[in-house]
């Protein structure tokens, strides 16, 4: 944490806060330090970001620990391509990007992902309270349920609010497809929560 | 479905949809996931380091290398001016103990010592029955290599861990050796490196 009192920025700050001018220049000098290995500045720049990339892999994964593994890893892929980092989009969206490769990678990997996460499911608390409301921890319990085409879909354009080029970019599949997928998950999940279906 | 149901789906919809964007984007993890990025980032930094030191000291030895072989010709040219060709002939070939701070990074090894002083001590007799012309061409070559050790224990006296210096010692070290066997007539069975 004294790296990031040192940086004079909040301890901590999330993908809600507003992001003011001087905290986005703070994060380039940050960002400018970082490059020139300083890992107290990355370090920083870990602090401001981990909230928003954890939450992205949670709901992407729908599990704890592949969570904490997908946010580490995007964490040191970001360190080692720091200097591929252009600023064409802002460094939150950028960790986004490697955060998602870095998901669909592990779910590459695993053959057997629904019985994998089914089996760990079973033995560990899945799923974190993050909404302020009931109805919201519903959601997010919903959401663990979709079937993850649909569930990373949603996740970055409804949660994010990613547009379906971006979200098609990031998932490698065409905008077109991200729409489709959107509405699966919005079907399904209205089932789910009994709305929308006329069947509640 | 008529079109009520139509737009009572689209209210739902929208409901959901909006329940979403009110999730807040950023979860805390419920432990600190720092440490182990930390752990990765140093032994990274600590590759790429290594990689830069290496090649940094790779391209250091091979332009230390050149540059002390065009040393020794230069130095070699100058004696070949001052020094008429007798005078290889007239000096006989003193062995000179092996000197040098080697450091940490490198040893001669006992077979090396062993194969230079035998060699050394044999080596105004084999010369002995070598025509003239390759006597002094021999005498000449041993006197450049040993001058240039002499100039390089003289710089690692002042940098005594410099470990390019070192190689360069040793480099020169091993061309005596090679002389003295071609003197030698030994086998092409060249000493292994590890020897040195």
């Amino acid at each position: 944490m004294e790296a990031l009192w040192a940086a004079g920025l909040p301890e901590t700050a999330t993908g809600n806060e507003t992001v003011t001018e001087k905290s986005v220049g703070d994060e380039q000098r940050l960002l400018q330090r970082a490059r020139k290995s300083d890992s107290s500045a990355f370090e920083a720049l870990y602090r401001l970001h981990v909230d928003r990339v954890y939450g992205l892999c949670l709901r992407m994964t729908g599990n704890v620990s592949e969570a904490e593994d997908c946010t580490q890893e995007a964490f040191i892929q970001a360190w080692t391509r720091l200097d591929k980092f252009r600023g064409d989009s802002s460094f939150g969206t950028w960790l986004h990007r490697v955060a998602v490769n870095v998901v669909l990678g592990r779910l590459r990997k695993s053959r057997r992902e629904q019985d994998r996460m089914r089996a760990v499911a079973d033995v560990a608390p899945v799923r974190e309270s993050v909404g302020d409301s009931a109805e919201l921890n519903d959601l997010e319990a919903a959401l663990g349920e979709l079937p993850s085409g649909a569930r990373h879909v949603f996740v970055l354009n409804a949660v994010y609010g990613y547009s379906h080029d971006e979200t098609g970019e990031m998932l490698n599949i065409a905008a077109g497809t991200s729409k489709a997928q959107l509405h699966r998950a919005r079907r399904l999940l209205a089932q789910q929560l009994n709305m929308g279906t006329g069947e509640a | 479905m008529n079109k009520s149901d139509d737009n009572g789906m689209d209210r739902e919809q929208d409901e959901l949809m909006s329940m979403a964007r009110r999730l807040p984007e950023g979860v805390a993890p419920q432990r600190d996931l720092w440490p182990g990025v930390a752990e990765a980032i140093i032994v990274d930094r600590r590759r790429a380091s290594f990689r830069w030191n290496r090649a940094l000291a790779q391209a250091a030895a091979v332009i230390l290398l050149v540059g002390g072989s065009s040393g020794i010709t230069w130095f070699a040219m100058k004696q070949n001016a001052q020094t008429p060709a007798q005078t290889f002939e007239a000096q006989p070939l003193a062995l000179q103990p092996v000197s040098g701070n080697f450091g940490s990074d490198y040893h001669l090894g006992a077979e090396f010592m062993e194969a230079r002083n035998d060699l050394a001590s044999r080596l105004e007799q084999r010369l002995q029955t070598l025509p003239q012309e390759t006597q002094t061409d021999v005498r000449r070559n041993i006197v450049r290599i040993r001058a240039a050790i002499n100039e390089i224990n003289l710089a690692l006296a002042e940098e005594p861990h410099n470990s390019l210096l070192q190689e360069l010692l040793l480099s020169s070290y091993r061309e005596e050796l090679t002389v003295m066997r071609r003197v030698e007539g030994l086998a092409s069975s060249a000493m292994r490196r590890t020897d040195i």
